[in-house]
């Protein structure tokens, strides 16, 4: 049950995020004189970056099954793996962003850029908590082993954790590979 | 140290807030002295504050509704009043007073009175009407609850510190971005919004959860009492649309704090993305509230005309498809805004056809009343008036659903009145009908009859003589939001709401007069067995007010109206059954995580409009620490022993078997 | 008789969303490398068609979305666990209404502004007019 609700949260955020992207399909073009996508994306940082955290939610799904079987050590291997892939992918992201900002294409250059960094940032906003979140559930299970309310804040983790990749699958896609291909 | 704080922000210089200020205060503080020198504070803590039980939480949230009610209806007998004086005249208010009124006037009625009144009502019943002990998640129901309070402080706040926003309900950009409007009143607004729509949604996860996954047994979906099924309805949509309120606002917060270009003027933004996005919402925003008001008629005509609901498959059917269609029409707002023909056209058939689920549901609890012994007391009344309100609301929505009729109409009076028309037949009404119908359920006495009749005339006419001359003078080319006028016509017309306008006021004091007389008579208006009205359904079948775990024993359904089969039941066996089989019930226990969350949330609000950034990561770092130390606490139930269970219970049969061996002496 | 009882009228019918039946390890942990494979698979195509001039040109964008909408059907089945089964309506049934809004929303805005934009002058053309 708790988990059905926070299923119910993850596609209500979802819905946030359409709202992003519909005002990213509608500004696209907004450029106001200033660079677009094609001119700005790096798809070598891109793919490291969506390699990370397709990896991170195989190791998440590790840490779920170690979960179940109450094994503490692979649980606790398996998450700080998930979480180091995720800092990873943070770190990329925001060098990605300083750069662009530092290239003055930062969001306040145009409504295109608002967009695409309101877009992707929310999601790396998203994936900051993620990490907050994940350390919260290596210490609880540290102190607390698997009790049952744990187990059930893990599989809401978990969910969590792989609604945030399939955000990105839709993010890699719309934004960086149609972005670049146009 | 303080970013853009400084005492300039209270308004020394403008005598009508600053008296509304101090008047506001001193009645605050009058409280708090009475509550503590009388001892109570203990009690509120323990028993409201930190409470997690879904009653007492429906109850804050219907009080603050109507305490809220009484700030928005102020606003609007300053509207009113203003109208009915500036012709050929300044009147009492400037233009940068009289705007942040009406803007005030729409958020508050909207988001904290419609909004927390049919929430609360939802929290109150659903549960006992599903025959179980609480919602899905009741500490996340006190958290929703504290958040949609902290958004009406922040609100109430403006007053005060600062000014709130001139721009309209909606705060629709270029006049929303930093260029036109460069003070704290649209931060107060958006802020406030974001915060009170984390708890909004909060309740709305919570709500269909529990109607999804928790029922008592034998209660399968078609058996639900149709207030559950509205309920489901409603919060589906609050799932649905809330989430785009408020990235709409992220994004307009964006544009005013980091000089982002979502809908400014500059660097290629487009305000009209707002309109569309925000109407999004918006739109479902109406049917969140106008859903759980069928609810209440449904559940109200059905009791108090002793017949079961007429055409409960069709009204569930209607239901739903009000529910997916209203995601389908929301570009009526703004038919005018140049979206072409084809576009228009589309919306405008989809708005038409919306009304048809709407109107089989009129007709089903037309049919409900036919043959049935209709009882005319204060909740039955409040639904005749509904049906009747409510129908002419909904015929000028179909009129101005037709595009070229609505290039006419758009932003004229006739529109203003079109949807006070609908919102008041049904959301207040509805509050109204549901308060009085649920009242005895929540505190064991019902509210005096006479003055209920008294208030609900009242209401009634005044809503008819202060919005039908709106009607003629929007068609007469009246435009709203207009802080003084030239045009002779008009002015007759502006008088007449002004009387209605007293009218409605009057209904308003009568509810206060009726809960002071209420509470001073509530021996003579004792609810002692749980069912003052003869009713069909489950938060009847328990005591009132229903003991903590709402059930000794989670009861059995075999069908619709499963509190009449109950009561038919027993009439036929002379309540001949063994008793229950009582055992230890657990319940959750009361945490003050969400009044914590809470507070840390508004010294978080309030610090992010004012720019105090180190205030800002405080509450943020405070509020984090409130989830952790939530998440860390060991013991989250307590037991009740049987033995108490059976005592509560045995009291409550002994009513009703009295109660029922009165009605039933032979003649 | 009572509170058991009513949890399990429901649990015994439901799975919780994330959740699956198989409880073995060995079983489960194919499921999830299957899923690996197969995204990087779906992710590693999507990355050639976008840089690739092999592929007609014209299809680029519809090829990228059929690649991104398998790709994440590959997560919802593989790492979420969402199937067809009775015991997963009620996760089906969420999915797919947050999945009607969200193509309402995305489309009909993008519908919408397209209309607008092409009816109304742009906001940098009126902007010189005021002066």
């Amino acid at each position: 049950m708790t988990a059905y609700g926070f299923w119910i949260f993850l596609l209500s955020d979802i819905v946030m995020f359409s709202c992003f992207f519909a005002a990213y399909g509608v500004l696209l073009g907004q450029t106001a004189g200033g660079p677009s996508g094609a001119q700005l994306f790096d798809l070598k940082n891109v793919a490291i970056e969506t390699g990370c955290l397709l990896l991170s939610s195989f190791t998440c799904g590790l840490a779920s099954i170690a979960a179940d079987v109450r094994n503490v050590r692979w649980y606790q291997l398996a998450m700080a793996v998930t979480g180091v892939l995720g800092l990873c992918f943070l770190a990329l992201e925001v060098r990605e962003f300083a750069d662009l900002v530092s290239r003055g294409a930062g969001p306040t250059r145009s409504a295109f850029l608002s967009a695409f960094f309101t877009l992707v940032g929310c999601h790396g906003l998203h994936v900051s908590a993620g990490i907050l979140w994940l350390l919260t559930m290596m210490a609880q299970v540290y102190a607390k082993g698997f009790r049952a309310d744990i187990c059930r804040r893990l599989l809401c983790f978990a969910l969590f954790w792989h609604a945030l990749d399939i955000i990105w699958v839709a993010i890699f896609s719309v934004v960086y590979l149609l972005g670049s291909a146009v | 140290m303080l970013g853009k704080l400084d005492w300039s922000a209270i308004p020394i210089h403008e005598p009508i807030p600053l008296i509304a200020a101090g008047a506001v205060l001193v009645i605050i503080l009058a409280v708090l002295i009475w509550a503590g020198v009388k001892g109570y504070f203990p009690y509120i803590w323990h028993e409201w504050i930190t409470s997690v039980d879904h009653k007492r939480i429906g109850v804050m949230y219907v009080l603050l509704a109507m305490v809220m009610l009484l700030r928005g209806g102020i606003d609007a007998i300053m509207m009113r009043t203003q109208l009915a004086v500036a012709y050929h005249s300044p009147g009492i208010f400037p233009p940068e007073h009289y705007d942040q009124i009406f803007s005030a006037h729409g958020t508050i009625m909207i988001f904290f009175v419609g909004m927390p009144f049919v929430i609360g009502l939802m929290n109150l019943v659903v549960p006992l009407q599903l025959g179980v002990r609480d919602v899905a998640f009741p500490t996340l129901n006190s958290v929703g609850f504290w958040l949609t309070a902290t958004g009406a402080l922040l609100v109430n706040i403006s007053l005060v510190v600062g000014e709130f926003a001139r721009t309209g309900w909606l705060a629709f950009p270029p006049l929303s971005e930093l260029s036109y409007s460069p003070g704290v009143g649209v931060d107060y607004y958006a802020w406030s919004l974001e915060i009170s729509g984390v708890g909004t949604l909060v309740a709305g996860i919570n709500l269909v959860t529990t109607v999804l996954k928790l029922r008592t047994r034998g209660m399968t979906y078609l058996r639900m009492p149709m207030f559950c099924w509205t309920t489901l309805a409603s919060n589906l949509l609050i799932i649905a649309a809330f989430p785009i309120l408020t990235a709409t606002l992220t994004m307009l917060l964006l544009d005013r704090y980091l000089g982002f270009h979502f809908f400014t003027n500059e660097g290629g933004g487009n305000s009209m993305m707002f309109m569309n996005l925000i109407w999004a919402w918006g739109h479902p925003e109406v049917y969140i509230l106008a859903l759980p008001a069928f609810g209440i008629f449904s559940e109200v005509v059905p009791t108090f005309s002793g017949k079961p609901l007429f055409g409960y498959r069709s009204m569930v059917l209607a239901t739903m498809a009000i529910c997916i269609i209203s995601f389908m029409v929301w570009l009526h707002h703004f038919f005018t805004m140049g979206a072409g023909p084809d576009v228009n056209a589309v919306f405008g058939i989809a708005s038409m056809i919306i009304a048809v689920p709407t109107g089989v549901k009129i007709y089903n609890w037309l049919f409900t009343m036919y043959g049935g012994r209709v009882r005319f007391t204060t909740p039955m009344m409040w639904a005749v008036g509904f049906m009747v309100t409510f129908i002419i609301g909904g015929l000028t929505g179909v009129l101005v659903a037709v595009p070229p009729a609505d290039f006419l109409l758009h932003n004229s009076l006739f529109l203003v009145a079109h949807f006070h028309n609908v919102i008041i037949g049904a959301v207040l009404f509805g509050a109204f009908a549901g308060y009085t119908y649920w009242f005895p359920k929540a505190f064991g006495f019902r509210l005096h009859e006479g003055w209920g009749k008294a208030s609900f005339w009242f209401t009634l006419t005044g809503f008819y003589v202060t919005f039908i001359p709106l009607y003629a003078a929007g068609m007469l080319g009246m435009t709203r939001r207009m802080q003084h006028y030239d045009v002779a016509e008009w002015r007759p017309w502006m008088i007449a709401a002004g009387v209605g306008t007293i009218l409605m006021t009057i209904g308003v004091i009568c509810q206060i007069v009726q809960l002071a007389v209420s509470i001073r008579q509530r021996d003579e208006l004792r609810d002692v067995t749980g069912d003052p009205w003869d009713a069909r359904s489950l938060e009847w079948a328990t005591a009132s007010p229903p003991p903590v775990f709402n059930f000794a024993v989670l009861p059995n359904v075999t069908g619709e109206d499963a509190y009449w089969m109950i009561k038919e039941r027993a009439r036929r066996d002379n309540l001949e059954t063994r008793e229950p089989d009582y055992r230890d019930i657990e319940m959750p226990r009361n945490s003050p995580t969400g009044f914590v969350c809470a507070f840390f949330a508004s010294v978080m609000g309030f610090a992010l409009i004012w720019h105090i950034w180190w205030m800002v990561a405080l509450g943020l770092a405070g509020a984090f620490a409130t989830f952790v130390a939530f998440a860390w606490r060991d013991h989250d139930e307590y037991v009740i022993p049987a033995q108490e269970v059976a005592r509560m219970d045995r009291a409550n049969i002994a009513e009703r078997r009295a109660a029922m061996n009165m009605v039933e002496t032979p003649a | 008789m009572s509170e058991q009882q009513v949890h399990e009228f429901h649990e015994h019918l439901d799975l919780a969303p994330g959740d699956e039946e198989e409880v073995r390890v060995g079983p489960r942990l194919v499921g999830y490398l299957i899923g690996l494979g197969l995204s990087i698979l779906l992710t590693a195509t999507s990355f050639f068609i976008a840089g690739t001039d092999l592929v007609w040109q014209p299809s680029i964008p519809v090829a990228l979305t059929v690649l991104a909408i398998a790709q994440m059907g590959v997560h919802l089945v593989f790492f979420l666990h969402i199937t067809t089964g009775p015991d997963n309506t009620n996760n089906v049934m969420a999915l797919a209404f947050g999945l009607l809004i969200v193509f309402l929303v995305v489309g009909g805005s993008i519908w919408i502004m397209a209309h607008m934009n092409h009816n109304m002058m742009q906001m940098d053309q009126i902007m010189p007019m005021q002066h």
